[in-house]
């Protein structure tokens, strides 16, 4: 089983929503995390915290906060920025977005579309996509024994660069963030020991 | 489906059971017979408006974006922000640990991986009594000080100065660590706590940190978006004097 595709929805248009979410479901392995309004307040903030690998946009529902907003994504290199275009839409629009959809294609077009942008499922083995590497593991127990991320990279000769890099690779294969949930895998799964732990705290 | 004052209390109820912890908020009790919405509030001396707003948005999460527009004091809303907390505090988290003790009870194979879990909550739930703390001690007064000045018209000089030193724009950021340790609880139980034994209470305990999950979100939505924009607009009201 691979890992679901999250996508994030900023539309104010609930036919348009509505539609994309029906759209995302044609694709196996994908799903619609959440529909924020172009109005929220700190959206991009809002939408990276959801970690989506693509967020679908209406440009109809930002208006002159667009521009700002695809500045912002395009910093987020594992985040792809779809915008949802029509044949009358500005150029200039269109031009902004690096993957578009064509509001007025038929379904086996759009599923087509969005089947490219989204490219091939990956084959991970089934099972093993959460299994860390030696060094993620090693990190991953200096963490639960309540290190810093500089503590860790003096310990083991790394740049906090590359322990900070381990850390995002190790989030995402867990879908754990909190150094406290951390800290339960690694004591669950027996990579560390309870009196070690507690005698950090 | 938009929630009207004419709508019979007990239809809403049936559309939608997550509102149920909602209408207990505001102490009204289950046996309301077919009395409307308006029929209720009026009784209980409940803002109707400010009832509809909070029941919409628990209803539908997208409601808040859409209606801005209020009738009611930022009183009214903190005081059901505080009804909020104590729900979570008084009825929530205890059942939660109810539960998670229970477990760890009747764990034969895995009491280890049961005792880790339990004190991540516990870890979980200080950090939620800090954070709904710094909200009642802090927050809170700030903004009923906020009103009252704008209500009577007299700023005090201590008031200016907590405008400036404080101003509510940099609370909004602060949900975030909490949100995400429950969203780190509820991995562990679906993904990693070893599956040997006790499924039927982990399906509860899931529930359970589903449903307060939800509630969290939707409290969250409404201080950002009904608490926040309207303090916002006080400060302004005070400062321009």
């Amino acid at each position: 089983m691979s890992k679901t595709k999250k996508v994030v929805v900023i539309s104010n248009a609930f036919l348009l929503t509505a539609g994309v979410e029906n759209l995302v479901l044609e694709l196996s392995g994908m799903l619609v995390d959440h529909v924020y309004s172009g109005s929220q307040r700190n959206l991009c903030e809002k939408i990276i915290s959801r970690k989506p690998e693509f967020v679908i946009i209406d440009p109809e529902s930002l208006n002159e906060k667009l521009i700002r907003l695809l500045r912002e994504l395009n910093d987020e290199k594992d985040i792809k920025v779809i915008g949802i275009i029509s044949s009358t839409s500005n150029q200039n629009i269109i031009s902004k977005f690096s993957y578009t959809l064509n509001i007025q294609d038929n379904k086996y077009q759009l599923v087509e579309a969005l089947q490219k942008i989204v490219g091939k499922r990956n084959k991970e083995e089934p099972g093993n996509e959460h299994l860390l590497s030696k060094r993620e593991t090693e990190i991953l127990q200096q963490l639960a024994m309540g290190l810093t991320n500089q503590e860790i990279a003096d310990k083991l000769f790394l740049s906090v660069h590359t322990v900070m890099t381990h850390r995002k690779k190790i989030t995402r294969k867990l879908g754990i963030k909190t150094v406290s949930g951390l800290t339960v895998f690694a004591l669950m799964n027996k990579l560390v020991d309870i009196r070690e732990v507690e005698r950090q705290v | 489906m938009l929630l009207e004052k004419d709508m019979k209390l007990a239809d809403v109820i049936h559309h939608d059971y997550n509102l149920i912890p909602v209408i207990a908020r505001f102490n009204i009790m289950l046996g309301f017979g077919d009395s409307s919405i308006a029929n209720i509030c009026q009784k209980k001396k409940i803002n109707t408006d400010f009832f509809l707003t909070i029941l919409n948005s628990f209803h539908d999460s997208q409601y808040l974006d859409k209606h801005s527009e209020q009738n009611f004091s930022a009183t009214q809303l903190i005081d059901y922000l505080q009804q909020t907390h104590n729900y979570y505090l008084k009825n929530k988290i205890p059942e939660i640990e109810c539960l998670i003790s229970e477990m760890l009870t009747k764990a034969e194979v895995d009491k280890a991986s049961y005792d880790i879990l339990q004190k991540f909550f516990e870890e979980y739930k200080t950090e939620l009594v800090k954070h709904i703390d710094r909200e009642e001690k802090l927050v809170y007064p700030y903004v009923i000080d906020l009103e009252n000045a704008v209500q009577s018209n007299s700023v005090t000089p201590s008031l200016f100065s907590s405008i400036e030193e404080y101003s509510i724009t940099s609370y909004q950021a602060e949900h975030e660590s909490v949100e995400e340790k429950l969203r780190d609880l509820k991995n562990i139980i679906i993904k990693y706590l070893p599956p040997s034994e006790q499924q039927q209470s982990r399906y509860k305990l899931l529930k359970e940190l589903t449903v307060l999950e939800k509630d969290l979100n939707d409290h969250a939505n409404i201080e950002d978006l009904i608490l926040v924009p309207k303090v916002e607009l006080l400060e302004k009201h005070v400062l321009g004097k």
